[in-house]
């Protein structure tokens, strides 16, 4: 029997303690289907070290996904809350924050606490139904705040709207780790019957303390947008180093699958330039390797940029803040109008597609607003209009497809990739949910790159775990691991949060479930191709 | 105490319009915001060059505005525990509001002796419908412990004087008026068409308490969610597929903005300067930390 669970209020978010609101348990934890209902029960994250504890903020759940710093006093605690306030302030005004001002005020005042929203969260769900995972909790405690110290209406009114929030650095410091284990799926905000987004919410806290107060995840901030703006590439890929990427890809096409292909680079003119998320290069190098054997087959005029900024596709700004999606976004394009392409086209990256094609449409003005679109209807139409010789018997293995977020709920790209599985693999399954209703593979807005201390268990164990759950209900018939499974999972981040998912359960070796991007899939479809392009093995 | 009731119903009726017309301004005058979007299935994405293939919104929306609100489509689909009597109680304020409507254009119309018993029939039936709505509403707010988590007491007390202003309703019509229609309808005649004002100046208890309530109704609408409803279809906020052209009235509109200050003081940011030289003019970006 799972022992009753503490009560979380509201008002517990001001508690002037180190011990967390909550430690989620294994007993709390939902229920994996087999083969994973037999195993140990083990905490789904490790307690965080003596040292860390003393030096990080980690009151909330007793993560800490920021590596948030311990004021050193009082009068330091005072400064930090004063600067919350001012920037909270500045993200209720028209003027300093017009980019999301208005769904931000909808989103404030249209929730009427129906909790609709709270099961279609896989992070709430998935810890057991953990109050502080609630998608309404961080948005009514910002609530409560804007109540209280923001628009000063008085003791009466005050109190019949809420006013048990106490604003000191406990609740500044919770309400900074709080959005951190919100993924940004939006899944909650589809589910609302009133059209508040509390992922909204979330992005507009973690914009506040980005903005305003400095505090941002180290890997989305410093080694992320700040490295791509002065390198190139959050990865840190220097122009040089991927022109030599590009050579290796050749020679590895040439060495692996006897072929010799010319990938173009910098090519003036090309009807396409092509973008990837540079973690492909690092990573899945099939991947980058599959579209150019693609797109030499069908006879696109497309091009790569060695340009800097012009072989990365990401941009963590869309996560975190405004300014840095601009500026990236702007980068970006200045690459593509330089090479005078027809058009960019975004490879698989998820909040790629969603931050330069939907998000900075109204970013880029004049001249620079430039021809964006998803690689899929391209592929969709390729394939459709028969411009690649396909044998789908090659890929005659159980697949099922993992629908990125950013693509298909937060942009409307839901039926080009079931298009093209339908067409090239015979044993193609849906998950349930699937589409616009998909779940997140918990790696969404920027957690599959963040590994600060525990998140990364953190990250395994709860927000990827339906993501988990439901890869083994789709092959649950197929768990023999003499049948290879292929997970196909069309963007960068999401396939980063599935590898971590089957690997720490040992999935691959002992079910054969494997995975990979869409992409590869059709590359091992291509009749041309003499040796398989798939070769499973796992990396 | 007369004076004072009519001055609440007439200048609640003032303020309602102000109100509403206030809160439309103000949004139709927020500023533009970034095309940040929720897709209830295929979009304009799924083509090639999808740009040239986009069409205006208005017209598309206005259907399932009609029907999200007429039948509250979401919560059914959603949360059907909750539909049910979330949609009796707002089933019986639409009839309540046309019934409110029809009794105004009536009284002035003439002809009130001969009123059918039908006008009887459908006021206090909105009215039961309503009330039993709003009743297990209450209820299941009080009781249920999803709906009960986050709910402010305001909106208890919200509630509460719901439930007695439509109380209240059934005592004018069938207690005050004893449900009689030609009463009912001279009442709402009277105060229509500014006649006998002495009459108004000493009202019964009844209807004044009812019109009292009614009154403090008026005055909270314009801040309800209803507004909301309509708002989230409307604005760029939801099911917004419309592109941002070269020489379009959304650019021209981004424009301005762009040309407005950044304030924001983290180091990164380079507070002070224009959007538009903060986003394109690159400098050597500092590496931050908390402060």
């Amino acid at each position: 029997m799972r022992p009753e669970r503490k009560k979380i209020r509201l008002k517990d978010i001001s508690l002037r303690t180190d011990e967390p609101l909550t430690t989620v348990t294994a007993n709390d934890l939902m229920p994996l289907p087999p083969p994973l209902d037999q195993r140990e029960k083990k905490a789904p994250y490790s307690p965080l070290s003596e040292d860390q504890k003393k030096s990080y903020e980690c009151s909330l759940d007793g993560v800490s996904a920021l590596a948030l710093p311990k004021p050193k006093s009082k009068e330091e605690e005072e400064k930090l809350v004063e600067r919350f306030l001012e920037g909270l302030r500045k993200l209720l005004s028209q003027n300093d924050n017009w980019l999301f001002w208005q769904p931000l005020i909808h989103s404030l005042e249209s929730c009427v606490r129906c909790q609709t929203c709270s099961d279609a969260c896989p992070v709430y769900v998935s810890s057991g139904n953990q109050e502080i995972y609630r998608p309404t909790y961080k948005s009514e405690i910002l609530r409560r705040i804007i109540n209280n110290y923001i628009k000063k209406r008085g003791k009466i009114l005050s109190k019949l709207t809420g006013d048990d929030i106490e604003l000191n650095w406990p609740t500044v410091a919770r309400l900074a780790e709080s959005a951190y284990r919100c993924s940004l799926c939006r899944r909650c905000a589809q589910r609302c019957p009133l059209g508040s987004d509390n992922g909204l919410i979330g992005r507009e806290i973690r914009k506040l303390f980005s903005q305003e107060m400095g505090i941002a995840p180290k890997e989305l901030h410093d080694a992320g947008t700040v490295q791509q703006l002065r390198v190139g590439a959050s990865t840190g890929i220097s122009s040089a180093a991927f022109q030599g990427m590009v050579e290796f890809m050749e020679d590895e096409v040439e060495e692996r699958w006897g072929k010799r292909i010319k990938i173009p680079v910098d090519k003036k003119g090309a009807d396409i330039l092509l973008i990837h998320n540079s973690g492909e290069f690092m990573s899945w190098i099939e991947n980058p390797v599959a579209f150019a054997i693609i797109f030499e087959a069908s006879g696109v005029s497309w091009t790569l940029s060695s340009e800097i900024y012009g072989y990365e596709a990401t941009n963590y700004g869309t996560w975190y803040d405004d300014v840095q999606l601009a500026r990236i976004s702007l980068k970006q394009v200045e690459v593509a109008q330089k090479l005078n392409v027809k058009k960019m086209v975004m490879g698989e990256c998820g909040h790629a597609h969603k931050g330069l094609i939907v998000i900075a449409d109204r970013i880029l003005m004049d001249e620079m607003n430039f021809p964006r679109e998803s690689y899929l209807p391209i592929l969709e139409d390729l394939i459709l209009h028969d411009r690649l010789k396909l044998d789908p018997q090659k890929n005659s293995f159980p697949v099922t497809l993992h629908d990125p977020c950013n693509i298909v709920r937060l942009m409307g790209i839901v039926e080009p990739q079931r298009q093209i599985l339908k067409r090239v693999c015979p044993q193609f399954r849906e998950m349930e949910p699937h589409g616009v209703e998909n779940y997140c593979c918990g790696g969404g807005s920027g957690f599959a790159i963040m590994n600060s201390m525990n998140f990364k268990e953190w990250r395994e164990n709860i927000s990827s775990r339906m993501k988990l759950k439901q890869i083994l209900e789709t092959f649950n018939d197929v768990l023999d691991p003499r049948i290879k499974k292929y997970v196909c999972a069309p963007c960068s981040n999401c396939k980063g949060a599935i590898r971590d998912i089957l690997a720490s359960h040992d999935l691959w070796e002992k079910h054969g479930i494997y995975y990979g991007g869409l992409v590869e899939l059709v590359a091992n479809a291509l009749v041309d191709m003499k040796k398989p392009f798939i070769e499973w093995e796992w990396h | 105490m007369g004076a004072m009731i009519l001055f609440i119903f007439y200048g609640s009726i003032l303020f309602f319009i102000l109100a509403t017309a206030l809160r439309v301004r103000k949004s139709m005058n927020a500023p533009i915001h970034l095309h940040w979007e929720l897709y209830k299935g295929s979009s304009v994405y799924e083509l090639t060059e999808w740009w040239g293939k986009t069409g205006s919104a208005f017209g598309e929306k206005l259907w399932p505005m009609i029907l999200d609100i007429l039948f509250l489509r979401e919560f059914y689909h959603r949360n059907r525990r909750f539909w049910y009597p979330l949609y009796a109680f707002h089933i019986g304020l639409y009839l309540l509001i046309l019934w409110h409507a029809w009794l105004f254009v009536r009284a002035v119309a003439g002809g009130i002796e001969t009123v059918s018993i039908f006008g009887w029939v459908w006021g206090t039936f909105s009215t039961l419908l309503a009330f039993i709505g709003g009743l297990f509403i209450f209820v299941m707010r009080m009781t249920d412990e999803e709906l009960k988590v986050y709910y402010p007491p305001i909106h208890y007390l919200k509630w509460i004087l719901l439930l007695v202003t439509l109380a209240g309703g059934v005592y004018a019509v069938d207690v005050h008026f004893k449900s009689s229609m030609p009463a009912l309808l001279k009442y709402v005649r009277e105060q229509v068409t500014f006649a006998d004002f002495g009459y108004k100046l000493h009202p019964a208890l009844g209807p004044a308490l009812h019109v009292l309530f009614a009154s403090v109704w008026l005055v909270y609408l314009p801040f309800s969610h209803v507004f909301q409803l309509f708002f989230r279809y409307y604005h760029y906020l939801r099911w917004d597929n419309v592109p941002n052209i070269r020489g379009s009235e959304i650019e021209r509109r981004i424009k301005e903005h762009l040309e407005r200050p950044v304030t924001w003081s983290a180091p990164h940011i380079q507070s002070g300067k224009r959007w538009r030289e903060v986003a394109s003019e690159l400098q050597q970006t500092p590496i931050t930390g908390s402060k």
